[in-house]
């Protein structure tokens, strides 16, 4: 299951050099009136799209870097963002 | 003329429009939820709605391993139950599911591993399942095939073994549960995609499929690894769950000489001889989540090594086969199962990563106690999706799994 992908710092470079790091949730949520459920969705819940994810992503074993991207889980190929995406 | 066929499972009429319940995926969890709803629910009309075909997902690409020497209170009298349900469920369904019962060695590679699995041995035969830990003397009198030498990367220092496992022909289970069902009027609509859930005044309404929408108010989602992606689309709801492909292989037929399931946790690799003589073995799952089901060069290298240590008759062997399917993991290693929250009539059954053969029967049995009666049986209860929020994780695995960024 050959992967490459591209580190705004290193280029594209082979995906056994990175650590995937989660779905892309948006930001942290604010401690302040914190709920169980919020937190809950934050660390634990996925949409597991069966497509086009957005996604973190930490350079492992090369410069460092955290960075999100776009892949299709049923290629496993990085994709340019989707038209509709933010 | 002398080997003329005969189906096991009636081709069902036409999709009708109304059911009194759907079944969304036609593997080992939703063909026995069928075949007990119609058995022991008298449920007269129960499709099931399979994509591609029975089998197709993980319930035809399993390494058929069974056992039941959980870790938690929760999880072991369910998985005694289902290693119990094999013999009455070959003698019900008339069909042979070549239950071989050669038992399970867990191979302990550290002080600290032996000590957590004397914790899981005492909690196993609380529960009365027949559980032991070995010493490395006793695990190699057992298994003379394994290297208890202390030089490789991981060594031997004992083992769990559990005598009551080993390993089920998860085809036979498959054709069996199908047979069995359609016998008791399940229809099984294979080459038929669900497509969407519809909900009306927070109940379910209906399923849409590529061959016609179904009128109903009661819907399984138990597809299996494509199960967190369809109940996102369908229902909307977020789950604790990665997707990812897990890989295994065959060796070519060898002479006996694996005498149980073999398994080690520190080399991710577990192995057990097939009755044709091949050594059986996987599973690593990628890294990453992933819906591929593609072999990796990566793991099979991976694989070589392994074996090559724990048992070095093995080196040079070839592989013949190798295949990968779906995991569907969740944080704390054990399955969720729910229903009528928050969608009426909407049931869940899912996470079962790569222990969700062992299982199928008993999810079956109980899913289909819940879903005619709308209440949820004691069992099934300690395994509802709201143990995320509640941040009570279940304690099947001593620390969160790691593919997750919170490690
Ligand atoms: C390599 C490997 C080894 C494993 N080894 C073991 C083991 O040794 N012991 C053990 O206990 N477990 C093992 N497992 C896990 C076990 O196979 C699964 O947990 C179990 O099969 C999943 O349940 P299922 O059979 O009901 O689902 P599946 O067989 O995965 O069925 C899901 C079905 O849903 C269908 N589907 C998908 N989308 C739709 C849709 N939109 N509409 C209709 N149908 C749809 C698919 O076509 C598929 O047939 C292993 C899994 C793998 C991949
Ligand atoms: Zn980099």
């Amino acid at each position: 299951m050959s992967l490459m992908l591209t580190c705004p710092v290193c280029g594209r470079r082979n995906g056994y050099e990175f650590r995937y790091g989660g779905e892309d949730k948006g930001p942290r949520p604010e401690e302040d009136g914190l709920t169980p459920r919020a937190w809950c969705d934050y660390v634990h819940m996925n949409r597991c799209a069966a497509g086009p994810v957005k996604e973190w992503w930490f350079h492992r074993d090369g410069c460092g870097s955290w960075f999100t991207t776009w892949r299709d889980t049923t290629t496993n190929l990085e994709i340019q963002p989707p038209e509709d995406s933010e | 003329m002398f080997f003329r066929t005969r189906r096991l499972w009636k081709k069902p009429d036409r999709l009708r429009s109304r059911y009194d319940a759907v079944i969304i995926g036609g593997g080992l969890h939703g063909l026995a939820t069928a075949y007990y709803l119609a058995r022991e629910h008298g449920m007269r009309d129960v499709a099931v709605i399979e994509k591609n075909y029975i089998g197709f997902g993980g319930a035809g690409r399993n390494t058929a391993i069974v056992r039941a020497n959980q870790r938690t209170s929760e999880n072991l009298p369910l998985y005694k139950e289902a290693l119990d349900l094999w013999p009455v469920l070959t003698r019900e369904l008339n069909f042979n599911l070549m239950f071989n019962n050669c038992g399970n060695l867990n191979l302990v590679h550290s002080e600290a591993a032996m000590k957590a699995s004397r914790l899981n041995v005492a909690t196993a035969q609380f529960h009365g399942v027949e559980s032991h830990l070995l010493d490395a003397a006793q695990v190699k009198e057992m298994e003379p095939a394994l290297n208890i030498a202390e030089d490789i990367a991981f060594p031997i220092h004992g083992a769990m073994y559990h005598p009551p496992g080993g390993v089920v022909r998860h085809d036979a289970v498959v054709w069996g549960l199908a047979k069995g069902a359609s016998a008791h009027g399940v229809h099984i609509h294979q080459q038929t995609e669900a497509t969407g859930i519809s909900v009306e005044n927070g109940a379910v309404a209906g399923v849409e499929t590529r061959a016609g929408n179904i009128r109903t108010g009661r819907v399984l989602i138990s597809a299996g690894g494509y199960s967190a992606d369809i109940i996102h689309r369908m229902l909307g709801l977020t789950l604790p769950i990665s997707v990812l492909t897990i890989q295994a292989m065959v060796t070519q037929p060898l002479k006996p000489l694996l005498n149980h399931v073999v398994s080690s946790g520190a080399y991710h690799v577990y192995a057990n001889q097939t009755l044709k003589g091949e050594i059986a073995t996987g599973a690593h799952m990628d890294p990453w989540p992933n819906y591929t089901t593609r072999n990796s060069a990566h793991y099979i290298k991976h694989q070589a090594e392994a074996l090559g240590e724990m048992l070095p008759c093995l080196r040079g062997v070839r592989f013949m086969r190798h295949w990968a399917g779906l995991a569907d993991m969740t944080p704390d290693m054990a399955p969720i199962m729910d229903g009528n929250d928050p969608v009426r009539g909407a049931y869940i059954n899912c996470g079962w990563g790569y222990f969700g053969f062992k299982s199928c029967a008993v999810v079956g049995k109980h899913m289909a106690a819940f879903m005619a009666g709308g209440e949820c049986p004691e069992i099934l209860r300690p395994f509802h999706l709201r143990r995320y929020e509640q941040h009570r994780l279940m304690g099947e695995t001593a620390a969160v799994v790691n593919y997750s960024p919170d490690n």
